[in-house]
């Protein structure tokens, strides 16, 4: 059976990795490629990697760096920020991403959506939605990292997202980025009964448990997570155990080689 | 041991490459058909769509090249993903398609093929294979293999099937005609299974 | 194109550096805080601190993580003179240089119990490599022998307190100062530890380290660490820290300095015991652009002892050379017990180098001059 999937995420800001809360306060960490090295090594399920300048700053997603980020990592890797047309798409597959990430680029030309997913096939397309949570309770989706409102409802932009072919959905709560605090469950859980595709909720993981909440109880096929595994002693490896422990079906390590 | 890695413009050729080369086979990208006869090994990758796929391989004239060094020269090739659901003669994604048509059967979109869970059947899941295949050689069974796909390859002979994982429904994982193998999986994608799996495939005797 | 601090010569490229909407860095800023800050009150504050801890005379007061290098051999001086009874602890650096052997016996000659805890050598080489290889930085291991050593040994003598230099978060005095007593817990070591990602857990798990070789770099379990109430303070958040002064008062006690400024830097008074931070330096600025020469130059701009102008050229001259020699010693003799050869070392820096920052060729290749340096894209902002 499929198994759920532990996916550090590594949010690139020019020079290097950073880490925010509620997606402000970037704090600087270091350089990207000895992070994603350190998790190649440990063999994650999966990889994403997030350039949050790209957007805000008008330019195009920098595939020379991720090219070289690629070249040292073996695992499946997902790369999103600024992606705003096919050939955005083209030259970051060329440069060793296995999927891309499209995020506000699709609401200001939702086409592209059916457009990369006609050209490079539905699994490859992974809509990413920034969700707010009001203070009156009320969700909205965020474009320009987190910081244009659009208005738009998640549960109906998700849906819109997977019916114009996007094979994914990468679920990023922005008030509970950071916090490690656990994942925006009932968010998670609208989303996930919206769509017929997998979604990875991220933002707000703290410990194990949240972790094996968000799939257990609202359903998520995977788990995203950055501070968590960034500035505690928490592991995605132990993360995967303790899912397992939970009764949750995840890849084992093989001793054998 | 050389091998040709077709590029068709679709298919994440750094990925196969690395890991090949990190097997220690040298490795060739090959543009056009004629970088394919040099080489020991054919390896076909693919990301994307069923019908674009097919229409840049033929555009690149590598269907023709492809199936002559098979058939005549018996080059032992491996296709991964899209390049393993290409070897099938028709395809549903796009309209109805051809294909190389190396092993008959048709490629169909999952729930089409009764499964109710979440598409496209992106993760890790566990395969049961036939132990006999040598693409599978000191593979535990119910190793866990990386996929990505909303599509998959049903042969017409069971007997082609060396592979399945269970996704709601048994899902063809791997495929063999003779010198020809597929697997749906992404072997480079897969840690240490998929470069055993990628050694087996460069380890191989046509007998 | 890096930016840079319009006060002082650092670019924006360093970790947890912010510049501010003058374009001054918030290093800069703290240290015109440190005008606002009411010394005497610290003072008093450190003084309370410490008789807490002060023990009785079965045990000694405090731990003092020693390396010999200047800043340590002020503190224990310090310490002395504050009338603490410290157990020194000095976790032997990877490779250790005359000159740091000379200052470490210096400090025992001020009068201190001293133990010095020399990690296995072999296993600590094959660390450095995988530092090295793996996260571009060599001094890997002694980023978390600096904490593990003293924490271990604290946990081994009951002795809660340790008296650690500086904090580089700049920002707060330590656990020790909290009213609660803040235990270092693990999650401490995780958030400040500052260990780009690579954990001991790593090394057995990937990397075929045996786990019984990697005892002086685990951490001990939270509940030692709560039975003895292990804490910990930073003196330099309590007196007014100044490198400088300390290599004075430092100098004023038999600590030896080197003839000339030593190479990447631009003094003859820190860095002294270890040749390998030849190349730990060397890889900051690869990665960001910045190494020894402008941590320094920064340093003393601040402090207005040099001006920024003079920073620059300074920085210009010496900073980010390739570190063909450390202290004097060859980088071939330096990488021989990690069994790397130049040539792989080469290929590991080009991995490590952020190329963005560099100038580089119509090809995108880097362009190294005769003896293999790089040069920025800008030294100073536009």
């Amino acid at each position: 059976m499929l198994k759920v999937r532990v996916i550090p995420t590594l949010l690139w800001k020019e020079f290097g990795l950073v880490k925010g809360v509620g997606f402000n306060s970037w704090r600087r960490v270091g350089p990207v490629l000895p992070a994603v090295k350190v998790y190649n090594a440990r063999d994650v399920d999966e990889l994403i990697l997030v350039d949050i300048t790209a957007t805000p700053e008008g330019r195009r997603p920098d595939h020379e760096s991720v090219a070289d980020f690629a070249s040292a990592c073996a695992v499946p890797l997902t790369v999103g920020g600024g992606i705003q047309d096919l050939d955005s798409i083209v030259t970051l597959l060329h440069a060793g991403a296995d999927k891309v990430a499209i995020n506000t680029a699709a609401y200001q030309n939702p086409k592209v959506v059916n457009q990369a997913a006609a050209r490079f096939g539905a699994q490859c397309i992974v809509g990413s939605i920034d969700v707010l949570r009001h203070d009156d309770g009320r969700l909205s989706c965020f474009s320009h990292c987190g910081t244009v409102d659009t208005l738009r409802d998640p549960v109906a932009w998700a849906r819109e997202l997977t019916d114009r072919g996007a094979g994914e959905i990468l679920l990023t709560s922005i008030d509970r980025d950071g916090t490690m605090s656990g994942y925006d469950m009932d968010l998670v859980q609208r989303v996930v009964h919206a769509v017929d595709v997998p979604v990875i909720a991220s933002g707000g993981a703290g410990n194990y448990e949240h972790m094996l909440a968000v799939v257990r109880d609202a359903g998520a096929s995977a788990v995203a997570a950055a501070s968590v595994f960034h500035f505690t002693e928490r592991t995605p490896a132990e993360a995967k155990r303790a899912l397992s422990a939970g009764g949750i079906a995840v890849r084992q390590e093989l001793s054998i080689f | 041991m050389r091998v040709a890695i077709v590029n068709y413009g679709m298919g994440n050729l750094a990925s196969v490459c690395r890991a090949l080369e990190y097997l220690g086979a040298a490795t060739t990208i090959a543009d056009h058909p004629a970088a394919l006869s040099q080489c020991d090994r054919i390896v076909l990758p693919g990301v994307g769509a069923f019908g674009e796929g097919m229409a840049r391989l033929q555009a690149g004239g590598f269907v023709e090249a492809i199936c002559r060094l098979v058939k005549e020269d018996t080059r032992p090739l491996l296709g991964i993903c899209l390049g393993m659901q290409m070897l099938a003669e028709n395809g549903d994604e796009g309209g109805d398609t051809s294909g190389i048509g190396l092993i008959p059967g048709r490629v169909s979109r999952l729930d089409k093929l009764g499964c109710s869970l979440r598409v496209p059947h992106v993760g890790w899941n566990d395969i049961q294979f036939d132990a006999t295949d040598p693409l599978f050689a000191q593979i535990p069974q119910k190793s866990d293999f990386y996929f990505v796909h909303g599509f998959a390859f049903n042969p017409e002979s069971t007997g082609s099937v060396t592979a399945r994982t269970d996704y709601g429904v048994p899902v063809v994982a791997a495929v063999r005609q003779g010198h020809v193998f597929g697997t749906q999986f992404h072997p480079e994608k897969s840690s240490k299974v998929g470069r055993r799996l990628l050694q087996n495939f460069l380890d191989y005797r046509p007998c | 194109m890096l930016k840079y601090c319009k006060h002082c010569v650092m670019p924006h490229t360093k970790p947890d550096l912010h510049l501010d909407g003058e374009g001054v860095c918030n290093a800069c800023r703290a240290y015109e805080g440190r005008r606002e800050v009411n010394w005497n009150q610290r003072r008093t504050e450190l003084l309370e601190v410490l008789e807490r801890f002060r023990g009785n005379a079965s045990n000694w007061d405090c731990i003092v993580p020693v390396s010999g290098g200047k800043d340590s051999t002020y503190q224990v001086i310090r310490m002395l003179q504050l009338g603490m009874n410290p157990l020194c602890v000095t976790a032997t650096t990877c490779d250790l240089s005359a000159i740091g052997r000379k200052n470490i016996e210096n400090i025992k000659r001020f009068g201190v119990d001293y133990i010095e805890f020399s990690p296995n050598p072999v296993v600590r080489a094959k660390l450095n490599r995988i530092g090295l290889t793996e996260v571009g930085d060599i001094s890997w291991p002694e980023h978390v022998g600096i904490f593990t050593i003293p924490v271990r040994a604290a946990v081994q003598f009951g002795i809660p307190l340790i008296v650690w230099g500086e904090n580089s978060q700049n920002e707060y005095g330590g656990p020790a100062a909290a009213a609660q007593d803040s235990v270092l817990t693990r999650r401490w070591l995780e958030e400040f530890g500052g260990l780009l990602g690579l954990r001991v857990s790593d090394l057995v798990a990937t990397y075929g380290i045996e786990q019984r070789h990697l005892i002086p770099y685990q951490y001990p379990e939270d509940e030692d660490l709560r039975r003895v109430g292990v804490t910990g303070l930073f003196l330099g958040y309590y007196l007014p820290w100044d490198g400088l002064s300390n290599a004075l008062i430092a100098q004023a006690n038999g600590f030896t300095t080197t003839e000339q400024a030593v190479e990447g830097s631009m003094v003859n008074y820190e860095n002294l015991d270890n040749h390998q931070t030849g190349i730990h330096d060397y890889f900051k600025f690869l990665k960001f652009g910045f190494s020894r020469a402008t941590d320094i130059a920064c340093l003393h701009v601040r402090r207005g002892r040099i001006t920024r102008q003079d920073a620059l050229e300074i920085v210009r001259q010496r900073d980010g050379k390739f570190p063909w020699t450390y202290l004097g010693k060859a980088l071939s003799d330096i990488l021989e017990p990690l069994n790397m050869s130049i040539e792989e070392f080469v290929k590991v820096c080009d991995q490590f180098t952020n190329k963005k920052i560099f100038r580089r060729d119509g090809s995108g290749q880097l362009v190294k001059d005769r003896h293999g340096n790089l040069e920025k894209l800008n030294y100073d902002n536009p």
